[in-house]
């Protein structure tokens, strides 16, 4: 049975524990995450995002939870902030469907004082077509 | 949606105003709960001296102008470079601006190239980029 995780499924062993900034290694791949992108998460993104939307899941709302998922696998600080991030968007979503994410490490850097990490995402449907990538590039406090 | 897209076009503007509310409530939407968006107490010992809006919700915006400027190609055939440029702070007004730099052919498809970028109330940069949509 996957481990839930605050709402996403983590098919993973329930023993895995978050990583921290300084057990990462490029390439590391995070545990992959399964989660379902059901009406009451979709209409609180909306109501957020002050967007009227309609039987999809807006893109962006499937990359947030990719990023939660991704969260709740790697241990960041407090104040750790967005520098850059791409996507490429391949296929919506219907309201209620379930997305799995895979993530990984595509590059780590430290210079000084600066920590910074290159996260590369992957989300793929219930059938296994893609439905979108994406990269994060994230910095770290000192 | 625009019907006929062409270089140099100035894609509608998106304009939202930023409160702590609605960082809130994007917290709750997509779980990120970083305090340096939400605990005014935490993030003003910052360098950034406040609590700033996640990336994130800027760039829902950002989606949501080529959302309606191209629809399903931008849905499902849409790509997004950005940098993250300075923070959005409760109280700013953003406005999303893109233009159409180019329209081309990439592997036998119509592809359009635009600059995309978000300004506050004061002209200053918060996010640079550039998107990429599929027109075919």
């Amino acid at each position: 049975m996957p481990t839930t995780v605050g709402g996403i499924f983590a098919d993973s062993n329930e023993d895995e524990m978050p990583v921290t900034y300084e057990e990462l290694t490029v390439g590391y791949e995070f545990p992959p995450a399964s989660y379902e992108l059901n009406a009451s998460l979709v209409a609180k993104y909306l109501r957020a995002v002050d967007s009227a939307g309609d039987d999809s899941v807006p893109p962006l709302a499937v990359a947030a939870r990719a990023l939660a998922a991704l969260a709740e696998w790697l241990h960041l600080p407090p104040g750790t902030i967005h520098a850059s991030q791409d996507f490429e968007f391949f296929k919506l979503v219907p309201v209620g469907g379930t997305v799995h994410c895979q993530a990984k490490v595509g590059r780590k850097l430290t210079r000084g004082s600066m920590r910074m990490l290159v996260l590369e995402l992957s989300v793929a449907d219930s059938r296994g077509q893609k439905v979108q990538s994406g990269k994060a590039t994230i910095i770290l406090p000192a | 949606m625009i019907e006929e897209i062409h270089q140099g076009q100035i894609l509608p503007p998106v304009v939202k105003h930023i409160t702590q509310e609605k960082i809130n409530l994007y917290a709750e939407a997509s779980g990120d709960f970083n305090p340096i968006h939400i605990d005014e107490s935490f993030a003003v010992q910052t360098p950034l001296g406040g609590t700033i809006a996640h990336g994130m919700l800027i760039l829902a915006y950002v989606s949501d102008m080529m959302a309606r400027a191209f629809g399903m190609s931008w849905n499902s055939g849409g790509k997004l470079s950005v940098r993250f440029k300075a923070p959005a702070r409760p109280g700013d007004t953003v406005t999303v601006a893109g233009k159409v730099e180019s329209v081309e052919e990439e592997e036998g498809t119509s592809c359009a190239r635009c600059s995309l970028e978000c300004r506050n109330q004061q002209g200053e940069a918060i996010v640079v980029g550039e998107a990429r949509v599929r027109l075919g």
